[in-house]
């Protein structure tokens, strides 16, 4: 109960984005990622910021399309759609050109892009019904 | 009251951390049964892991028994899930070969920059082009790159673990929700979502890291969204069912045409609900053909699709035909009707394993129909159990259809399986619990409740014996039944018969060869070096050039080496990728022990060519030839 309580308590900072703070995470998240590829190449440093990466746009994701399930199934969609979002931009940067360094980073960012607008575009329209 | 309340979640605690434990201990027994040379899991799995699965699935039904929130056995059910299709990452060095390393082999070009726009190894016109874009491995290549750069970790570890652990955790949570909608009862839903575990071709699939797979994954999906839409009216269910048709079609041809078929079948399922009121027959006319068409959609989708496919697609030429039923005797084409495949290979004990799911769904599916869906007045409820009747319809057709009157089809028919069980696993979790609860109303039927063993005193001994068998089935049979159904289930779904898998000493010299090599270079070799290859640096990579698996210039080529190890031969291999390298690369165990000693002894009279390394202890010998 407490911890889905914290959970929830995260979730809805998450949700709530003020100030775009969480996006801004997100960013530095990418940031760290593509450090992390051209110089470190640590699976630890990556695994921590693809952690809070995921994380942060997949509550976001979840929480824009699946406002009325509970909390595990809200997240399980978030992550499902975003793994998916991920494979749909690497797909169309890879047809387009290829998927080296830079373009990852391109897809990161727009997925991460993408993920906070509709977040936000989600809040606004389920306030309003 | 309030104390026992307290005890119950006291014990629920301890049980969920037993299970745990014995999840993690079953994955420590997998990494100690990880090894280098092996044929088949089998030969080196650890003996203790079977009885620790049985165990530990025990005791996650009798988890699922209890009163714990949903989510949290949920949870518990996903790790037990990616356990059971993590067999071949964890135990094999390079995964099972088979199409998942041709896949990696492939992606393997894109995560090496090798090649632009996807893995499009011929010139080709525009269509063969769009094609090759929506042919999977390119939606494949995207997400495993993607995840690979993310996390910094080699290609090879993410490609291993991709479908197993998205499988894991998204196919029981599909079957949770697919399941709910169709029996609306919590318990059957968690039941059916462990059940997919007791269907061995889709827990073949989810262990395997191929397209399809992800494929099957997204179908699942859009044929929740698709239940969900005819009880909705959100038009997010729409969207999303639509979103996941289109991820099933990017993903593999196979679950996109399934995925069309179900929508145009659920479109015709809707417009039947609105118009039966007013014109029924008309209805049930246009519900009949829309019937036939999605049923020939698959069937016809082979056929055509040869005017997408670049000409040097060796299957393309797909036709419908007769010529079954007159060159193979009666009985071959009522055991292929019936059971297909499993007619040939396999024992009474495995046909069993794989046909005992989709019957008792099948069964219970009918008297559902019959007895209970005819009676409810619940409109929603009647469209999706039709509706999963139908689609269930179509696939058992369509799998006939293909079996006995299609020749050269690019796919194996027994795919369709796993479709068959994801719609037929909510079913026989509603029969499983149908029996159970038959056995609870007994025991609740009973005249003196029991509340203490002192009541027993009461009751006469056949009673006692009675009342004692039932709590035994419910709580001991029952659970015991499941997890050796599952186990016996993960026994029969990864092979028990293969060839030598990729060997550690094999992995090794490919990699020797690309951190020691700094020109391009071309290796000759037999498929399985080809397959060795393909882990680390991929087929057809103009830098690192392994040809292809099948390849018969490479097969000429490694024969002459045999024959007659030449540089001129090595000369020849070089012009394909204009390398200055040249590699020859024998195996004692794929040539066997004369020949291999034969070609290494000439091999080494030979002073051109040079020895770069000796691997696996004299097992494997790798030959280099520079050019000057």
């Amino acid at each position: 109960m407490k911890g889905s309580l914290s959970f929830n308590t995260i979730e809805r900072s998450v949700v709530r984005n003020k100030k775009l703070k969480y996006t801004a995470i997100s960013y530095s998240a990418i940031l760290a990622i593509l450090m992390n590829l051209a110089s470190f190449q640590s699976p630890l440093i990556g695994s921590i910021a693809s952690i809070i990466y995921l994380l942060i746009n997949a509550m976001f994701l979840g929480n824009a399309f699946f406002e009325k399930e509970s909390d595990f199934f809200r997240f399980m969609f978030g992550i499902l759609l975003l793994t998916t979002l991920l494979g749909f931009v690497g797909w169309l940067a890879l047809i387009i050109y290829n998927l080296d360094t830079l373009r990852v980073t391109l897809v990161l960012v727009v997925v991460a892009t993408s993920s906070s607008l509709l977040n936000r575009r989600m809040k606004h329209r389920n306030v309003q019904k | 009251m309030y104390k026992n309340k307290h005890v119950f979640a006291r014990c629920h605690r301890i049980t969920e951390i037993l299970y745990l434990l014995m999840v993690a201990f079953s994955f420590y027994l997998l990494l100690t049964s990880r090894t280098g040379e092996a044929h088949t899991i089998w030969e080196v799995l650890n003996p203790y892991f079977i009885p620790t699965l049985l165990a530990t699935t025990f005791l996650l039904i009798t988890i699922l028994f209890t009163s714990e929130k949903v989510s949290y056995k949920l949870i518990l059910v996903i790790a037990h899930s990616i356990l059971i299709h993590s067999f071949f990452s964890i135990v094999l060095p390079a995964g099972d070969l088979s199409a998942q390393r041709m896949t990696l082999g492939r992606i393997r070009l894109v995560y090496d920059n090798a090649v632009l726009h996807g893995y499009t190894p011929w010139n080709m016109g525009l269509l063969s082009q769009i094609y090759e874009w929506f042919r999977g491995i390119t939606f494949q290549a995207a997400l495993s790159v993607v995840l690979a750069r993310m996390l910094s970790i080699d290609l090879l570890w993410v490609h291993l673990f991709l479908v197993p652990v998205l499988w894991g955790v998204f196919v029981p949570v599909a079957s949770f929700l697919t399941a709910k909608i169709i029996s609306k009862e919590e318990n059957v839903a968690l039941f059916s979502s462990l059940l997919i575990s007791a269907f061995p071709y889709a827990t073949y699939f989810g262990a395997i890291s191929v397209s399809n797979s992800l494929g099957f994954v997204f179908f699942f999906y859009s044929l929740y969204f698709m239940l969900k839409d005819f009880s909705s009216n959100d038009s997010r269910n729409k969207i999303l069912m639509l979103v996941f048709s289109f991820f099933s079609l990017l993903s593999h041809n196979l679950t996109g045409i399934m995925s069309l078929s179900l929508l145009i079948l659920a479109l015709a399922f809707k417009s039947y609900k609105s118009e039966k009121n007013s014109s029924p027959t008309a209805a049930k006319a246009s519900l009949l053909i829309s019937f036939i068409f999605c049923a020939s959609l698959l069937p016809l989708s082979f056929v055509y699709l040869r005017y997408f496919q670049p000409a040097t697609y060796t299957l393309s030429d797909t036709a419908f035909t007769l010529n079954k039923f007159s060159d193979r005797p009666i009985e071959e084409i009522v055991g292929l009707f019936f059971l297909g495949e499993l007619t040939y290979a396999f024992d009474l004990k495995t046909t069993l394993l794989f046909i005992i799911g989709p019957t008792i769904a099948l069964l219970w599916m009918m008297l559902y129909i019959l007895h209970f869906v005819k009676r409810s007045s619940d409109v929603e409820f009647k469209t999706c159990i039709f509706f999963v009747f139908a689609v269930l319809s179509i696939v058992l057709v369509d799998y006939r259809i293909m079996k006995l009157f299609m020749e050269r089809l690019p796919i194996n028919e027994e795919r369709l399986w796993v479709f068959q069980d994801f719609l037929a696993v909510p079913f026989v979790a509603l029969a499983i619990y149908d029996v159970r609860s038959s056995v609870k109303g007994y025991l609740n039927a009973r005249p003196a409740p029991i509340v203490s063993i002192a009541d027993l005193k009461t009751l006469s001994r056949r009673s006692i014996l009675s009342l004692s068998s039932v709590i035994l089935a419910l709580n001991i049979v029952i659970p015991m039944f499941l997890a050796g159904w599952i186990a016996l289930s993960v026994n029969a779904a990864y092979p028990h018969v293969a060839p030598l898998q990729t060997t550690w000493y094999e992995l090794e010299a490919v990699k020797y060869i690309e951190e020691n090599t700094h020109e391009k270079y071309v290796v000759i070799g037999d498929q399985w070096t080809t397959f060795a290859g393909e882990a680390i640096v991929g087929v057809n990579n103009p830098r690192a050039y392994y040809f292809l698996e099948f390849n018969r210039t490479v097969y000429d080529l490694f024969h002459k080496m045999l024959e007659d190890p030449s540089p001129q031969v090595m000369i020849e291999s070089m012009n394909v990728n204009n390398a200055t390298v040249a590699y020859f690369i024998v195996t004692e165990p794929r040539l066997g022990i004369e020949e291999f000693n034969r070609v290494v002894s000439q091999t080494l009279k030979n002073q051109q060519l040079r020895v770069l390394g000796v691997f696996g202890g004299g097992k494997l010998y790798v030959f280099a030839y520079k050019k000057t």
